[in-house]
């Protein structure tokens, strides 16, 4: 293994032994193989910067390197955004350890040295944040690399392998180019990315969101605080925070938008598929800090008569999040609340048992403009996990969920 | 007529989500050792030295706009910036630098609440460590929120130095035309105490912490102007609040002839028998509030941008269990400042503050000619690098800071007695 602070400013030596200049950036090319170093650039003494391709390399270690070639056939380098500099675009960077599902600033980079036939190849291995890759970049010229070594070894190192490396990097057609993905952090729980983002510059964590699906865009951005997500939202193009917003519970959604100015929300409302937008819409309505405002319209509802086979159907046609399926509400010819049956109690109860017979004792409900602090007070004292909301015809039009009823608790304290 | 209501509610919601880092930067600047050169500069030159608040309030709002504009716009800190751009070592070598500077800022922090309470007739063995405490406990239990609006408080509490200057009854029109009118004369101690006022007005820690605590506010850019808002307020509240300590000191002391001050507490004393019990006790007071003040947010930031630079966990809305360096680093910069007053008698305590000084002075330049260039980088800045004229004032401003930082820390090594 060799790091990057060994490995800059080495001598480089043509084929004959006549010196090119110093190494100054190893570039890895994401198209062509995303561990091995394609290109070599080396400052020579006059201050132009020589390329070296990966397979003219003859020699490389802590000492020296060697091309295969004269010094005479070798290029001037030309900037090239498609190659990932090394130096430029890792060290002193800030990355995301995947595994260990944080924000992290790289010190060092580590390589291995493969031969190859009749030239030598560098892989990357890992990105060092310990504390010897800091011991490291502070003698980095000082002393002797065999002192640097043995002097470091002494020290906890720690370095994250490369394939949990995820670069950051706010340009998307740059990202695109150097085949940046975010397919292993997406498998993360959403609220780990979440937690992730927060770390963010605004520029990067509009990248991140862009990089990800839409559904876990929209699961993770559910996870930060309400401010955060509209100026996120309000950051990305109105289509793709349309399509994102599109994914989130229609209360959450509301909520978001409510906070954005009124033109963005308009336009992203606007971008939005006709029902989620419509339903969407008729929660903006409510007053701020009501039942009506903490709501969600994603709930099942079937006819008082039904029995199981009616409740297994409207399941099976539910799209909403699996955590609004606890409670199944039961509604009149009319559109009015009629009952509340656990999903449990059904499950339990025998098959042919009307679900009206079921339903809780006795039947609470709220109105939209009931104010939430009286909505926790009902939590708290009927031990509820939902809360149907009504209008002033007593018509069903939402449920309050335990976890909104959460967040009101702990962002009051 | 409603919806402009509406409207003026809006925003003024808008400005209080961004107000606050600003404001508190600025008035940290009025800390134990500030109210002591302002003290002095009341005492021994009355109102003649008050028209050097003006530039100093330009230049202070010159730098922490773009310190403030660089966090809205970059979303990171000043510390993150350096390190992306000028790497591991030149980061390393500043944090280590403005730690050793901060510690000795800290113990001046703790030694003015010392001055300050034994005016009130609280001995320091209790003042210190209660101080201390209550410093330390602030912070690490609480968010970034609630220790803001404390803070915020503590930025109230300096109208006691107002009030304390109404107590004393300065002549108006002089010090009003002291403020208008510059008034230059020859003779060094006259130089140097320009020198002090100055020098003392921007130190390099605020420009890390003003940037940090932008970033963890998370202004968002379209709300930049209002944040703009909030540096000029808290500039201008700071310098307010500076000519009110010299003109009742220059009232009071200065007006019944010279009398030599040792340190702040000493000026609240001296206004006893002058201006009325009253006053002294407001002066006492706002040093001590000061004290406390810039003791929790001088050892925060040192905390902060260490942690930021080097790339470990920080921030003030993680737990203990989440950023233990930098919680660990905060408890040693408090615990140190505060034991050392306890500890070493004044003798001793001078060096330290004095090498803090020094450190401070090499550093300035080395931060605000790293911050002009990275505040012009297109790649970072985009629209929002200076404009050519900005950019004049800028590095006038900043040579002009540099020149005088530096005076005064040549001007420590040969003091001239203060007299007229």
């Amino acid at each position: 293994m060799i790091h990057f602070t060994e490995l800059e400013h080495l001598p480089v030596y043509d084929v004959k032994g006549e010196y090119l200049g110093q190494l100054d950036e190893l570039c890895v090319d994401p198209s062509q193989n995303a561990l091995r170093i394609a290109l070599y650039l080396v400052k020579s003494p006059n201050k132009t910067v020589l390329r070296i391709p990966y397979d003219q390399v003859q020699s490389i270690s802590m000492l020296a390197a060697q091309t295969t070639v004269p010094a005479a056939s070798l290029m001037v380098h030309a900037p090239d955004e498609g190659l990932l500099r090394v130096k430029k675009d890792v060290v002193d960077q800030q990355i995301i350890d995947v595994n260990h599902r944080k924000v992290v600033r790289v010190n060092d980079v580590d390589f291995d040295i493969q031969p190859s036939d009749g030239h030598a190849e560098l892989r990357i291995m890992s990105a060092s944040v310990g504390l010897a890759a800091a011991v490291r970049r502070l003698l980095q010229g000082t002393m002797a690399k065999h002192r640097i070594r043995a002097l470091t070894s002494l020290l906890p190192s720690k370095n994250i392998p490369w394939e949990f490396v995820n670069l950051i990097e706010p340009d998307s057609s740059r990202r695109v180019k150097l085949r940046i993905s975010y397919e292993r952090l997406s498998e993360l729980h959403p609220a780990d990315i979440a937690d992730i983002l927060e770390e963010l510059s605004r520029d990067e964590q509009k990248a991140l969101v862009e990089g990800l699906d839409d559904e876990t865009a929209a699961e993770v951005i559910s996870e930060i605080p309400t401010e955060l997500q509209a100026a996120l939202l309000e950051s990305l193009p109105a289509e793709k925070a349309a399509d994102i917003v599109e994914e989130m519970p229609p209360d959450e959604a509301a909520d978001v938008l409510q906070e954005m100015p009124p033109e963005t929300s308009a336009e992203v409302l606007a971008d939005m598929e006709k029902d989620e937008a419509s339903e969407v819409r008729s929660l903006l309505g409510f007053e701020e800090r009501t039942a009506g405002a903490l709501m969600t319209t994603e709930f099942v509802m079937v006819g008082e008569d039904a029995r199981l086979e009616g409740v297994i159907a409207a399941l099976r046609n539910f799209e909403g999040k699996l955590e609004a399926v606890h409670m199944i509400y039961l509604v009149d010819a009319g559109a009015t609340l009629t009952g509340v049956v656990p999903l449990a109690q059904i499950l339990l109860a025998d098959s042919s048992t009307p679900l009206k017979d079921l339903s809780m004792d006795p039947l609470i409900s709220v109105e939209a403009h009931t104010n939430e602090k009286r909505v926790v007070d009902l939590f708290h004292k009927y031990n509820l996990v939902a809360l149907p909301v009504v209008d002033d015809k007593s018509h069903l039009i939402g449920v309050v969920t335990a976890d909104d009823v959460l967040e009101v608790v702990v962002n009051h304290d | 007529m409603n919806k402009r209501l509406r409207h003026f509610r809006t925003n003024m919601l808008i400005f209080l989500a961004v107000v606050g880092p600003g404001i508190i930067t600025a008035n940290v600047d009025n800390d134990a050792g500030g109210i002591y050169t302002y003290s002095v500069a009341g005492a021994t030159f009355g109102y003649s030295l008050l028209w050097t608040l003006l530039p100093v309030t330009v230049a202070l709002i010159v730098v922490q706009e773009m310190v403030a504009r660089m966090g809205v716009v970059t979303g990171k800190g000043l510390a993150d910036l350096i390190r992306e751009e000028y790497g591991f070592r030149t980061t390393f070598f500043l944090m280590v630098m403005l730690l050793i500077a901060d510690l000795g800022n800290t113990i001046s922090e703790f030694a003015g609440l010392a001055s300050g309470m034994s005016v009130i007739g609280v001995a320091r063995y209790i003042a210190v460590p209660l101080g201390a405490v209550l410093v330390w406990v602030l912070v690490v239990h609480g968010t970034y929120r609630s220790v803001e609006k404390i803070f915020l408080v503590a930025c109230l509490f300096y109208i006691a130095y107002p009030i304390s200057c109404f107590l004393a009854h300065p002549q108006w029109t002089n010090a009003l035309e002291g403020t208008v009118v510059p008034y230059v004369r020859s003779g060094s101690a006259y130089l140097y105490m320009i020198i002090g006022l100055v020098g003392t007005t921007i130190a390099p820690w605020m420009q890390f912490y003003l940037q940090s605590a932008v970033v963890e506010k998370g202004v968002k850019i379209k709300d930049y102007k209002l944040s703009r808002w909030d540096v000029i307020v808290g500039c201008i509240m700071t310098d307010v609040v500076a000519f009110f300590i010299i003109a009742a000191c220059a009232a009071t002391i200065f007006a019944s002839g010279h009398r030599s001050i040792r340190d702040a507490g000493d000026a609240a004393l001296a206004l006893r028998p002058l201006a009325g019990r009253a006053a002294s006790y407001l002066f006492a007071f706002g040093l001590v509030n000061a004290s406390i003040f810039s003791a929790s947010i001088l050892p925060l930031a040192t905390a902060y941008y260490v942690c930021e630079g080097l790339g470990v966990e920080s921030g003030v809305n993680k737990s203990l269990r989440e950023a233990p360096a930098f919680y660990s680093l905060y408890t040693a910069i408090v615990a140190i400042g505060a034991l050392a007053v306890l500890l070493l008698n004044e003798q001793k305590q001078v060096p330290i503050i004095l090498l803090s000084q020094v450190i401070n002075g090499i550093l300035l330049p080395f931060v605000l000619i790293f911050m002009l260039r990275l505040i012009n980088r297109e790649d970072l800045m985009g629209d929002y690098r200076n404009n050519r004229t900005f950019n004049i004032i800028a590095w006038v401003t900043c040579v002009a800071m540099i020149v005088l930082t530096l005076a005064l820390v040549v001007s420590t090594f040969f003091p001239t007695k203060i007299t007229v």
